[in-house]
């Protein structure tokens, strides 16, 4: 299967992550290659957390990815990431957002929220992969825009290294697929991205 | 979701699409005239996409109160002469069943479409129903994509053997292809709506004497199209010609099989079938006849595995079969490439990764990853209501019987979810059976229409006593905000209509006189109807956005706030969260995030301490 790219983007319902999915593909599809990807609609929508499968290659089969299989993880919010840790191979690579989104099950013990961030390092120090965490909320809120914290982690996954997609193929994607009124603030949010991943490395 | 434009420019290109949003670029294609659906994931993508596209391009489209009614619109346009199609989830298909029985045995005119989305894994449904099942029964033709591509074209191909043959099609995806995005062809197309004209006959009605005569007649249609298929191109083989095994696989299972070999580095020969029902005989035996082990991949049931099986024993055929029977796959939950190649790995004697680190690390951490269920959203209006119920409910020990919509998240008291419109049919059951505790049903506006009216009637008619809460959020929400009846036909007037003595309404964000208003209709005689009006917060709340107006959130005064947990643990509203910080007597406090709030009011008026109020 090494003809083709595979990655699972994960996050809370809500989080934007089928438009960075969707920038990807756009920017896949321009370049000639083709994609496949698998989401989430429905239900589970509804806060509740999600994942979407991604491939990009030249001949695609099945839609989704198992575990072990991912080459890399990219997560909306550190609690989200730690539980689809599984689907990543191997020495794999994740670049998680340090947002923590409150659970309905932590509502009732107070400290949750508190020690969260030493919990969530803990545990994903347990998998074998390398990860990068990023400060989207921060950067997103720099950019001026506090809802773009999927397009830092877009930026930020445009430095993978191995990653199908140049800078300029997505962030041309990204243009085409916001709202107009919101392409600077994007591009800007984007453009952070890039520079903390290259801080991170 | 494509744009409307991209999904009907006449045009040959690469369009990235849901696997729904090509099916109904197959319909746009192959002409469809008549549409007409009921809301249900996997499948609603089908229906939004072509209702926004009938006005476009004139056709018509409707989103009708359920399934069996939208068969029936489409049904009449085809024998009338016209192409039509449906879409629903599987267990949509049940409530359509009784039409198809007997439109199979009259046959169609017009290319007859039914699109069922499958949910192997319970993605968002109460079941994993494997309709396959359902359509052979009822002597549906059945074709199933295995990818996005696939599914337009074989939509189109439907219409064509529906028209070829005079028979009723019956389209099967699951979720993974109906929610799978890739780029897929569009084809040019030419669109020749005209009027329909019905040639009478008898064979519309299925009278006995007529049906008896009509049954022979469907069987040897299917006849034929067995005879058929090996031309048609719906079945392919791959693989190398001699081996002693073969793969028997359709729909999207064939890709998990492809990618499987892929992982094993296998190369085995793949009988893929694009059409289940009937089954390809001539291709099937002739694929099976040089091999001594055939192994069926497919999700949940065993339905090729046991057709085909008991089709080889038939023929003198006995391979060794492998598949369910012998445990290669499971008959529950979904597949993937790993569990196919899983399965598949001892039979050719390879050896894939297994994975035993990733799973070591799960179980360490399985225990610290927070359950993250779906919620109702910040400020739903049925979160309000339940809240309010649950508090007389619980006082009055009472049994609640709920129903399918966006209130079937509710925590705190419903006893029972069945299926679309059954909360009002068992609270009338528990009423007969149950004489010592308050009875309620609870049902949404677009569940109302769709199956609830017949169990009111029923329950007016039969005196049954029990409460009837109706929760008209003015849509039908949990498919994505779909509009139904309420828009227009007034609930309490349709009560009314059917007898109903006691009506009553309010508003679930006035918190006190919901709790008074429910006490009240507990001292009348049922089936008493109280509507609980609002429109969903969600939807509200983007609605507004997108104008541009101003949302008055609320907010915590920290100084004031005693922790009790109230608004957080109890009312579990998602903006509210514990602030990491201490107040001035080193206590922690509730945050509201602003970016969320809806401003539903209704923490501030549970509130013990009044500590929240609106951001002046
Ligand atoms: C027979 C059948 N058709 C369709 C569905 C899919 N479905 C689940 S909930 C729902 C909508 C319910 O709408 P409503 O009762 O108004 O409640 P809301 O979600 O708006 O709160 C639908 C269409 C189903 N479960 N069963
Ligand atoms: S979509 Fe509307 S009805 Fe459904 S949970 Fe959200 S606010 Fe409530
Ligand atoms: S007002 Fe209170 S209950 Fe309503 S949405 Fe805002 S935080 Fe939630």
């Amino acid at each position: 299967m090494e003809e083709e790219y595979r990655m699972v983007l994960v996050g809370v319902g809500g989080q934007g992550i089928l438009t960075i999915s969707d920038i990807i593909a756009i920017a896949a599809q321009k370049k000639g290659l083709r994609v496949l990807s698998s989401e989430v609609h429905g239900m589970a929508q509804k806060g509740g957390s999600v994942i979407t499968n991604l491939k990009i290659g030249k001949e695609l089969h099945s839609p989704t990815i198992p575990v072990g299989c991912s080459k890399a993880l990219i997560g909306l919010e550190e609690n989200e990431t730690l539980r689809y840790m599984k689907y990543l191979e191997p020495g794999g690579l994740v670049i998680t957002s340090k947002t923590v989104l409150y659970p309905v099950t932590w509502k009732k013990d107070k400290n949750a929220a508190v020690l969260a961030h030493e919990k969530i390092d803990e545990n994903l120090s347990k998998f074998d992969a390398r990860i990068i965490r990023i400060n989207a909320e921060k950067l997103a809120s720099e950019a001026g825009l506090a809802l773009a914290q999927n397009i830092v982690l877009l930026g930020a996954l445009s430095q993978i290294k191995d990653f199908p997609l140049s800078v300029e193929e997505l962030k041309s994607a990204l243009k085409t697929r916001v709202p107009s009124k919101y392409i600077e603030t994007n591009v800007k949010a984007f453009e952070l991205g890039i520079e903390a991943m290259k801080k991170a490395n | 979701m494509v744009r409307v434009e991209e999904l009907i420019e006449n045009e040959e290109k690469r369009v990235l699409v849901l696997g729904n949003e090509a099916i109904a670029r197959g319909a746009i294609e192959a002409g469809v005239q008549v549409f007409a659906a009921y809301p249900g994931t996997p499948s609603s993508e089908i229906s939004m996409a072509l209702i926004a596209a009938a006005p476009e391009l004139g056709f018509y489209a409707e989103w009708s109160t359920n399934e069996k009614v939208s068969m029936e619109v489409a049904y009449a346009a085809s024998i009338s002469g016209v192409r039509s199609m449906i879409a629903c989830k599987h267990v949509g298909l049940n409530v359509a069943a009784d039409v198809f029985y007997s439109a199979l045995y009259m046959g169609c005119k017009g290319g007859f479409v039914t699109v069922v989305g499958d949910d192997p894994h319970c993605f968002s449904s109460q079941n994993e129903q494997d309709s396959r099942w359902l359509g052979v029964s009822a002597n549906f033709p059945i074709l199933e994509p295995s990818s996005p591509q696939e599914a337009k074209e074989f939509t189109k191909m439907a219409f064509e053997i529906s028209e070829k043959f005079e028979i009723p099609m019956l389209l099967r995806t699951t979720t993974r292809i109906s929610h799978a995005r890739a780029d897929v062809q569009f084809n040019k197309f030419e669109t020749t709506y005209r009027d329909g004209e019905l040639e009478k006959s008898p064979r519309f009605k299925c009278l006995p004497g007529i049906a008896r005569a009509n049954h022979p007649k469907l069987l040897e249609k299917n006849e034929t199209i067995k005879e058929w298929i090996p031309e048609s191109g719906l079945t392919r083989i791959e693989g190398p010609e001699d081996n002693q095994f073969g793969i028997i696989t359709s729909g999207i299972s064939y890709s998990y099989v492809k990618d499987a070999l892929l992982m094993l580095n296998a190369d085995i020969p793949i009988l893929k079938l694009g059409i289940v029902s009937p089954l390809d005989e001539k291709s099937i035996l002739k694929f099976a006849k040089s091999k001594e082990n055939i192994i069926f991949i497919e999700e949940v049931d065993p339905y090729l595995e046991d057709r085909i099986s008991a089709l080889l024993v038939q023929n003198g055929i006995t391979p060794k079969i492998h598949g369910k029977c012998n445990g290669i796959t499971k008959r529950y939950h979904e597949l993937n490439a790993y569990l196919v190649a899983k399965g598949l790995e001892s039979l050719f004697g390879s050896k894939i990764a297994d994975f035993k680190d990733i799973e070591v690390a799960v179980t360490k951490t399985e225990e610290y990853i927070p359950f993250r269920p779906p919620l109702f959203c910040a400020g739903c209006q049925h979160r309000a209501a339940f809240y309010e119920l649950s508090k007389v409910v619980k006082k009055n020990d009472g049994i609640f019987a709920s129903d399918i919509g966006c209130y079937s998240l509710d925590p705190w008291v419903s006893d029972t979810i069945v299926c679309m419109g059954a909360s009002i049919g068992m609270a009338s059951g528990f009423s007969r059976v149950i004489k010592d505790k308050p009875i309620f049903a609870i049902i949404g506006d677009s569940t109302f229409f769709h199956t609830g009216l017949p169990a009111l009637a029923n329950a007016v008619y039969n005196k049954a006593n029990f409460n009837l809460l109706i929760l008209d959020n003015r849509m039908t929400a949990m498919t994505g905000f779909q509009p139904n009846p309420t828009e227009d036909i007034p609930i309490e007037n349709v009560a009314k209509g059917l007898g109903v003595e006691y009506i009553v309404e309010f508003d679930p964000y006035d918190f006190e006189k919901g709790k008074k208003t429910i006490e009240e209709a507990l001292k009348h005689k049922g089936p008493t109807v109280i509507i609980m009006r609002k429109i969903c917060a969600n939807e509200w709340w983007r609605r507004t956005r997108r104008k541009g107006e101003k949302i008055e959130v609320y907010h915590t005064d920290p100084e004031i706030c005693i922790a009790c947990g109230t608004c957080i643990v109890r009312y579990q509203c998602p903006a509210i969260s514990w602030s990491i910080d201490t107040n001035s007597k080193g206590k922690q406090y509730t945050v509201i995030d602003s970016s969320t709030c809806t401003g539903c009011s209704v923490c501030s008026q549970i509130c013990p301490t009044g500590a929240i109020s609106k951001v002046e």
